[in-house]
């Protein structure tokens, strides 16, 4: 079964040390609240409106920025999507059911979790909601696909 | 729709891995379809019925109401 999104297998592995190493990572850099100004490095903004200096506001600014926060999403958004779509050790149409079926459901688990955040979660504490909605969709397909393929 | 793949794999001594491997699928393709789980494609229907030497109704019949 030959399908155009997907990659090697190859990258499977790969993917699954990113993910962990990110999410890991992430999860103690928000347990433990570290300063968020670690690998402080100049960057490009394409819009800024929250700095405290007014010349640095505006469309494509260089500002100061801590970079950890960013490289730890960037490596769950890949490790995830790598995971998520690279190609099964044998792939057929079983296998690709199940991942289009893990896909529908993740969006709207997703999205029915998120509707009892909106009502249920206020204030900063949903600021926390929303950096975690970045990834949840991305992490419910790839554990319900697991979940279903190892039930099967 | 039901099947006779678990009856036939018997008669013939396979496992689900090695039917599996024969037709060039996954394992739990098989266990799904022999727990009537999924239904296969055409391709697939055909391909085992090839393998087992059996035209494809016999080895796959309709259920009541389908």
């Amino acid at each position: 079964m030959k399908s155009n999104y997907l990659l090697s297998n190859k990258f499977k592995i790969p993917g699954w040390l990113l993910l962990c190493a990110g999410l890991i990572t992430g999860l103690l850099l928000m347990i433990m609240e570290f300063d968020s100004d670690i690998l402080s490095l100049s960057v490009l903004a394409f819009y800024n409106s929250d700095s405290l200096f007014s010349s640095n506001n505006g469309f494509f600014v260089i500002i100061t920025n801590g970079v950890f926060d960013e490289i730890i999403a960037l490596c769950i958004i890949v490790g995830g999507l790598l995971v998520g779509f690279s190609e099964e050790k044998i792939e057929d149409e079983f296998i690709y059911k199940l991942r289009k079926d893990s896909l529908v459901w993740a969006i709207i688990f997703n999205y029915i979790v998120l509707m009892f955040a909106i009502i249920f979660i206020y204030e900063f504490t949903f600021f926390n909601i929303l950096v975690f909605n970045m990834f949840t969709p991305l992490l419910f397909f790839i554990i319900r696909f697991n979940i279903l393929k190892a039930r099967a | 729709m039901k099947n006779n793949i678990k009856i036939e794999r018997a008669r013939h001594n396979l496992t689900q891995g090695d039917l599996a491997d024969k037709i060039g699928v996954s394992r739990q393709s098989i266990n799904a379809i022999e727990k009537g789980k999924y239904v296969p494609s055409t391709l697939l229907a055909i391909k085992i019925a090839q393998l087992f030497k059996l035209p494809v109704e016999e080895l796959f019949t309709l259920e009541e109401g389908e």
